[in-house]
């Protein structure tokens, strides 16, 4: 990162720590959805599925426990993806005709998406292993920061095609429809139906229930298809926002 | 009045011009609806809740669209903020131009609830549609004077998103059906049109009490939200 890049990813931060709201929201929404989430859910038994196919029996507030930390994850780097590139956008524009390279204007919102992202995943999982503990520590943050990076590269992609509000609609059921039911295995028979493996929720998902349960890792066709769609998305998103920067 | 009309078409035109927001409007409480209509009832059960499946799904349809008119109610005040100071400055009025946009939005809020209605009866089936219908559209109604309530004092708009969500998914949680029981719970806006809504679900009236407490905090939120709007695009004194 050259001088200039380094400069407005400085600003970048400091934009975001002027805004005291948004920084305890960051910190509240997290805290309370996961914490009442597990606190509500009673413990009755279920019957779920493993991405390596054994079949394991646990209680409904230990997968609410798991699952809910890719759901608020997801759900607030979708929103913070979203509204970091509309202000990409509107305001860098201007860094390039100031004499910016569009890669020294998109890095600097990429970082602070990327920060922003694993705040609020440090968050859920500090508040999750208040009531529950994965099996396996690793994977488990790893499913959950990929849900959170792909979810992020979603809502930036919303933001440079589909617009604000189209883009905030999309973000607030998006996440909500896929990670919190498709995939979910308090649902359905205890694994995601066949149709969800096509959402891009599917991946980091199934990586974070293997590890959540098992201490072995079964998840390696998941966590594959997690970090194509990771990829795809990112690629998706750099072009774009450097299409659109350098005004073609 | 004609001004009001006019203005009224205006804000619904422009909230709906582009045709991504008008398709999110309609797949996103429809996609809802069909993929939750199945689980709600299991959820609402790990909950500890006691409802039954159609009125689970029900509440889903009612979720869907107070989730939506709680952002579109947020984003009708933030972002047009200073078009309607300009407005009412022109002459027409902060009074005229708060009227304008809660008939913008309360026809937005009908559209939302139409569609969440319209699968709820396509993909469940619903055994009391008129009491239904109604009951998704107060919970849009609500929603709308939440997010304009918010939109007032919040102008960012992912500050202003997330404390609609927060609010949303306190309401939600905390509702009849999931989780909810005594205490804060009934302090909850939506507390009562889930009740009424509930209760279509399963195919019985609700009584005369509930179908008042519901028309008080309608009224309370469109009031709520016509004040929001009016604060909004009132001339300052520099």
């Amino acid at each position: 990162m050259n001088g200039r890049a380094w400069t407005a990813t400085r600003m970048g931060f400091r934009e975001q720590l002027r805004r005291p709201l948004l920084l305890v929201l960051l910190v509240a929404v997290p805290f309370l959805f996961i914490s009442w989430s597990i606190a509500i859910t009673e413990p009755t038994p279920r019957l779920i599925t493993l991405p390596g196919g054994q079949q394991l029996l646990t209680t409904m507030k230990e997968l609410h426990g798991a699952v809910m930390v890719p759901i608020t994850v997801g759900f607030l780097a979708g929103l913070i993806g979203l509204f970091v590139v509309r202000s990409a956008l509107e305001s860098d524009r201007r860094l390039v005709l100031a004499g910016f390279s569009p890669g020294e204007a998109i890095a600097p919102r990429l970082v602070v998406l990327l920060t922003a992202t694993l705040v609020v995943l440090a968050v859920s999982l500090a508040v999750m292993a208040i009531s529950f503990a994965p099996a396996s520590w690793a994977p488990f943050v790893a499913g959950n920061l990929l849900a959170g990076l792909i979810y992020g590269a979603i809502g930036a992609l919303a933001g440079a095609t589909i617009g604000r509000l189209g883009g905030a609609y999309l973000m607030f059921f998006l996440p909500m429809m896929d990670i919190g039911v498709a995939q979910n295995p308090m649902f359905f028979d205890g694994a995601p139906q066949g149709w969800a493996a096509a959402l891009p929720g599917y991946g980091p998902t199934r990586v974070l229930i293997d590890s959540a349960f098992s201490q072995s890792f079964d998840a390696t066709g998941p966590l594959l298809v997690a970090l194509a769609w990771l990829l795809v998305l990112s690629a998706a998103v750099i072009v774009l926002l450097r299409r659109s920067l350098s005004g073609r | 009045m004609i001004a009001i009309a006019i203005s009224g078409a205006d804000f619904l035109r422009e909230h709906l011009r582009a045709r991504m927001t008008l398709a999110m409007l309609v797949v996103l409480p429809a996609l809802f609806v069909l993929v939750s209509a199945s689980v709600l009832g299991e959820f609402a059960k790990a909950l500890g809740g006691s409802v039954a499946d159609d009125s689970a799904s029900a509440l889903g349809a009612g979720w869907a669209a107070a989730f939506l008119a709680g952002a579109l109610g947020f984003f009708q005040v933030a972002s047009s903020r200073e078009a309607d100071r300009r407005l009412a400055l022109a002459g027409m009025g902060a009074g005229r131009v708060a009227v304008a946009r809660i008939s913008a939005s309360i026809l937005l809020g009908l559209f939302v609830s139409a569609v969440a209605f319209g699968t709820l009866w396509l993909v469940a089936g619903i055994a009391h549609p008129a009491h239904a219908f109604v009951a998704i559209l107060i919970f849009a109604l609500i929603y709308i004077g939440i997010g304009t309530l918010v939109g007032s004092f919040i102008s960012e708009p992912l500050e202003g998103s997330l404390t609609v969500a927060f609010i949303f998914l306190i309401d939600a949680f905390s509702g009849p059906g999931m989780s909810g029981g005594g205490g804060i719970a009934q302090l909850m806006p939506t507390r009562k049109a889930a009740d009424v809504l509930i209760a279509a679900g399963a195919g019985q009236s609700s009584p005369a009490g509930d179908w008042i407490a519901v028309g008080l905090t309608t009224l309370g939120a469109l009031l709520l939200a016509a004040g929001a709007f009016w604060f909004s695009a009132r001339p300052r004194s520099a």
